[in-house]
């Protein structure tokens, strides 16, 4: 049985029905279209799912769309506004810290939920904080310059 | 990976929760953070017939503090724990083992209650609660009761909670006077691993350098359940602190646990690495207790 839920994705509102073993990542991608959050290990361990619910990153392959009943969601489709890419986005372009490109959505929203608590973090706080975004391209050094560049210039 | 399919059921308070738990007993799973629970349904694990989310219930996501105990809701976040100066001054060994557990993506999500009730072994959050002496409160329609954590652990993903039970917060006593405790958990990696091994340990001190009154070893991943060090408590009580004493008591704590071999590490080698945080324990929990 489907249940209708409520939630805003990306300062839009949306309000859809879903079977209860829906998980969020799935809502995302396959009933709204917003493929940005990636499907990686499906259990929580990889973070290409990642998105911004509550101002929190979280594995969304491990929230029930059920749950996100009445959530505020942010995906990376969300981050670039009028004036174009977010400073972080352009970063990733700069630095080369981009190679495949399947953990980028995760580890820009992971950098940019640290950036907005801490501006200019340490190398040891950015790393902590991508810490559950695997980059199977092992490009993490790049990743880590890349969010120390925004810092800097913030 | 598809979730096998199920009815959710979303209580908006803790009475609602508690007779829907009564009525599906063991057909039914509560979920919180869900981190562990959907991952071992994905992997076709379990399969229950209903969820029922209590995340949203307020009652079960307070944190209350009073001069003499700390009572965390069950459904409160680690990361909110690993963030709170509160528990980072009055009982900081649990802080340390938020911040130890899983990533930041999964400390978001996963619960106390849920760290608890999932029982496993090697687990980040039970040592220091144990340590701290705390209690668990497990809820039913027809009442409540409170369990002490060192007796709540049954075995692998097997706790006290029956099913028509929720683990609804729990309560640490802060201790009066001088105490300090330590943990430290041992992996290969810093994030996203599991423990090969993990030890807290808990001690008061009549008096800043004084002796110790009381004393509480907690060892992970070395048997079905968290071990308490017994033995080794017993030799630290009536003792002032010292090098030797903890060395003492590390090689005796070593002695008294009973790992297995297993694709993390011997059983040598993990019985070696208790008696080394057993002694790294001792003495963070010393050195704080003595700032007091």
């Amino acid at each position: 049985m489907k249940q209708i839920i409520n939630l805003t994705i990306n300062d839009k509102k949306y309000e859809v029905a879903v079977d209860a073993n829906l998980t969020l990542l799935d809502l995302l991608r396959y009933q709204l279209g917003l493929t940005g959050a990636k499907k990686g290990c499906e259990l929580g361990d990889c973070g290409a799912c990642a998105v911004i619910m509550d101002g929190k990153p979280v594995n969304s392959c491990l929230v029930l769309a059920v749950q996100a009943n009445g959530k505020n969601i942010t995906t990376i489709e969300g981050v670039e506004d009028e004036n174009g890419l977010h400073p972080l986005q352009k970063a990733f372009v700069e630095k080369g810290a981009i190679q495949c490109g399947f953990c980028t959505s995760g580890m820009i929203l992971s950098g940019k939920t640290l950036l907005d608590k801490k501006p200019n973090p340490t190398e040891t706080e950015i790393k902590s904080a991508i810490s559950g975004n695997l980059c199977r391209c092992t490009g993490y050094q790049k990743i880590i310059e890349a969010v120390q560049s925004v810092s800097c210039e913030g | 990976m598809l979730l096998p399919k199920f009815n959710f059921y979303e209580p908006k308070t803790q009475g609602e929760a508690l007779s829907i738990m009564n009525e599906y007993g063991l057909k039914a799973k509560l979920i919180a953070g869900g981190t562990d629970l959907l991952a071992n349904m994905k992997r076709k694990l379990l399969s229950p017939d209903a969820l029922v989310g209590i995340s949203e219930i307020e009652e079960f996501k307070n944190l209350e503090i009073s001069d003499k105990t700390i009572k965390i809701g069950s459904c409160f976040t680690v990361s909110a724990i690993a963030e709170s100066a509160v528990i980072e001054k009055k009982i900081s060994a649990l802080a340390v083992g938020a911040r130890a557990l899983g990533t930041p993506l999964i400390r978001n999500l996963a619960t106390i209650g849920g760290n608890l009730g999932s029982a496993r072994p090697a687990a980040d959050i039970p040592p220091s609660l144990i340590a701290y002496n705390a209690k668990a409160v497990l809820k039913s329609v027809s009442g409540e009761r409170t369990v002490l954590l060192d007796k709540f652990f049954k075995g692998p993903g097997f706790t006290e909670i029956q099913p028509n039970e929720i683990l609804t917060e729990i309560i640490i006593d802060i201790p009066d006077g001088y105490y300090g405790a330590g943990y430290i958990n041992l992996g290969i990696r810093k994030a996203q691993d599991c423990n090969i091994v993990n030890v807290a340990s808990f001690v008061s001190l009549d008096e800043p350098n004084g002796v110790i009154n009381s004393a509480r070893i907690v060892m992970g991943c070395v048997g079905p359940t968290h071990l308490r060090a017994n033995a080794a408590e017993n030799i630290l009580i009536g003792n002032k602190p010292s090098e030797k004493l903890f060395q003492e008591a590390a090689k005796i704590a070593e002695s008294e646990c009973k790992p297995i071999d297993d694709f993390r590490a011997s059983a040598v080698y993990k019985k070696a690495m208790i008696r080394v945080l057993t002694k790294r324990t001792l003495d963070i929990a010393v050195k704080e207790a003595s700032l007091k």
